[in-house]
């Protein structure tokens, strides 16, 4: 698959603060990336790093194989950037506002063409009220279409719903979700870990300037997560006492049995032998470590270590 | 569309859909055109002197009908049976004059014997006000005139008042009008534009700009032509109403055109200067506000420099605005185009060292 991104060692030093520190990651075309991080810990000026606004330190980042610090004026028309907080001009008509960023790529847009791109972000009925009118989330998707304006094939959104109501939230992940099923590349940065969990192909968790993990969801909650625990509600002491003669470690908490897993498949057989033991399980209920968890795990263990 | 049209476009939509933006450049000039010329077009240059005659006698009435003869004076009378003290106080006058009981008295004395104590009336007021001194001028020009008459003496010279043929027809709007303008030039200018740059910044359009096809000096030029078609329109409205309501004769001259192109791109480049700084609006308008509104008042827009301490005279100088004001005075009022263009130089001058400064302190990318 063909790299969007590919960054290499790549430092930010300010006097003794090292913002960003020694990353390196890769993102494949057409996926959505988020990079994760709690306030300070370096994602924005990784982002204004690849949108060629801050100059690095050190290390290099290639977009589309352009070296981002030399040459971004080769990357504008495949880049789109919803920055943070975004505000659009006030006094603007979100028509105006799509018809004015394509001018500032050298685009002529239609009317037509204008429509039809605040269409895509569902903003149709409200293309001709002024833009300080506009709710917050609506606000979130005329930024989206104003970076679409470009047809980017990568598409920069730093964290486009901090602040939004839960429904205008959902409305972006749709949004984002449709972008990529057209096979926009997008970079996402959030606070919001259920949010990277669902929309996410690759998430990479920022820490104190570093990259401290780095995979798909499901593999960094496997491994930075606890094992999943199986509650077999109703199960009682017999149950107990029948796994506990099968080897298996687990604990009695009122009349259900808890089991931490391993591995998932092993359920289906302690189910079968339970039943055969005459041993009533009245439902069976998984609990695993969401993004989340794993996240504020790790974030406590680093402060646990830089304590100690 | 170029990216050059679309700013211009963008940015003459979102100026004209601004409510602060029309009132500056439209709203304020006419309204001081209108309040000052309405308090100082048709000054009649009287002033009404409240006297209480505590005489009464034929010396102090012919005083009274002399002071009314200078036609200056407007004599009021305060009945002779008020507390002069109370009633000063009961009506807030700031002058009065006192003619004491034996006036006609002391003044027959006087008449008669050279050596007796003069006849003495007594003005009481502020003497720091203005007004107070314009009574002292007119009413000692009143006890002259009528001194001269009983002592049959005749004038033998006098000053002559004749305009300076520059000046002439030209009323008191003609010379407050090119004030205004320069006032205007600069309010909108400069406020606008350290507004811009402080909203531009703290909102992130500098970051987002410098990730477009936009230049700087592209988005600069359509500030500047934005302004300047906005200011030239402010120039036709405002010298239509100074025409039509006050009767102004002075005229716009090719010259007034330039001062406020030049003028434009002096307080914009302030403006930039101002607002690379700055990362918040408040911020931004309190400075602009600093800087810009001792400017107003001390380079000559409402005032007459001429009229300052020496001190704030020397400080008017070193006012950009001052020259501002000081060419759109010599061009549409007295047509002295040569100093007009001396003064136009230096508003370039200063216009182009300010421009070349906020372009190299101003950075659209953050470090």
């Amino acid at each position: 698959m063909r790299a969007a991104i590919v960054v290499d060692r790549l430092s930010k030093i300010y006097g003794d603060i090292r913002a960003v520190d020694d990353i390196s990651f890769k993102v494949e075309a057409g996926q959505v990336f988020s990079l994760l991080g709690h306030n300070g810990a370096g994602k924005t000026t990784t982002v204004e790093m690849l949108e060629g606004l801050r100059n690095p330190t050190s290390g290099t980042a290639h977009i589309f194989d352009v070296d981002v610090a030399n040459g971004y004026s080769k990357l504008r028309q495949k880049v789109g950037i919803l920055p943070q907080d975004f505000e659009p001009f006030e006094r603007l008509k979100p028509v105006e506002a799509v018809e004015y960023w394509g001018s500032l790529f050298d685009l002529k847009l239609t009317k037509q063409q204008c429509s039809d791109l605040l269409a895509s972000v569902d903003l149709s009925h409200r293309q001709g009220v002024l833009s300080q009118h506009l709710s917050g989330g609506e606000k979130r998707k005329l930024g989206i279409a104003m970076a679409m304006v470009n047809r980017p094939e990568l598409l920069f959104l730093d964290e486009p719903t901090t602040g939004l109501d839960p429904k205008a939230r959902r409305d972006l992940w749709e949004l984002i979700g449709t972008l990529k099923s057209k096979g926009t590349t997008i970079f996402l940065t959030t606070h919001y870990l259920d949010e990277a969990e669902v929309l996410s192909d690759h998430i990479a968790i920022m820490n104190k300037g570093k990259i401290v993990a780095d995979g798909s969801p499901m593999e960094i909650i496997q491994k930075f997560g606890r094992r999943p625990t199986v509650t077999l509600v109703g199960a009682g002491t017999k149950g107990l006492e029948e796994l506990r003669r099968q080897d298996v470690e687990a604990t009695l908490k009122n009349e259900d049995v808890i089991v931490s897993v391993s591995d998932p498949s092993e359920i289906a057989n302690w189910m079968v032998r339970l039943n055969t033991a005459g041993v009533e399980v009245k439902d069976l209920q998984i609990k695993r470590d969401t993004l989340e968890d794993v996240f504020l795990q790790m974030i406590a263990s680093q402060k646990e270590e830089a304590t100690q | 569309m170029s990216r050059l049209t679309g700013d211009l476009k963008a940015f003459a939509k979102m100026f004209t859909r601004s409510k602060a933006g029309l009132f500056f450049t439209f709203l304020l000039p006419i309204l001081f055109i209108v309040l000052f010329g309405a308090m100082f077009s048709q000054s009649t240059n009287t002033v009404t002197i409240p006297v209480q005659n505590l005489d009464g006698g034929q010396a102090s009435i012919s005083f009274m009908n002399a002071l009314n003869q200078t036609g200056v004076i407007h004599v009021q009378i305060i009945p002779a049976s008020e507390d002069l003290n109370t009633y000063i106080k009961d009506h807030s006058l700031s002058i009065a004059l006192q003619i004491p009981q034996n006036f006609t008295s002391d003044f027959s004395r006087r008449m008669s014997n050279p050596q007796a104590p003069l006849a003495t009336a007594t003005l009481y007021g502020d003497p720091t006000k203005s007004t107070y001194q314009e009574a002292q001028g007119a009413t000692n020009g009143a006890v002259e005139a009528m001194s001269f008459h009983l002592a049959n003496v005749t004038s033998v010279m006098e000053v002559q008042a004749q305009a300076l043929p520059s000046a002439k027809g030209y009323n008191y709007m003609d010379l407050f009008l090119p004030g205004i303008i320069g006032m205007t030039v600069m309010t909108v200018s400069l406020y606008s534009m350290t507004n811009i740059c402080s909203n531009y910044r703290s909102k992130g359009y500098f970051k987002l700009l410098s990730t477009t096809t936009i230049r700087k000096y592209e988005w600069m030029l359509t500030k500047f032509i934005v302004y300047s078609v906005m200011l030239t329109a402010s120039l036709l409205v405002s010298y239509s109403v100074g025409v039509l309501a006050f009767g102004m004769t002075s005229s716009i001259t090719l010259l007034t055109f330039a001062f406020i192109l030049a003028g434009a791109f002096l307080f914009i480049s302030l403006g930039m200067l101002i607002g690379t700084g700055i990362k918040d609006e408040e911020s931004g308008v309190a400075i602009a506000n600093a800087i810009g509104f001792p400017m107003m008042f001390l380079s000559g827009s409402f005032f007459s420099i001429e009229s300052f301490p020496s001190f704030l005279q020397s400080v008017a100088a070193f006012l950009p605005l001052t020259y501002l004001n000081n060419g759109l005075r010599d061009t549409m009022v007295y047509g002295n185009d040569a100093s007009a263009l001396l003064n136009l130089a230096v508003v370039l001058v200063v216009g182009v060292v300010l421009m070349v400064a906020a372009s190299r302190l101003m950075s659209w990318k953050e470090e």
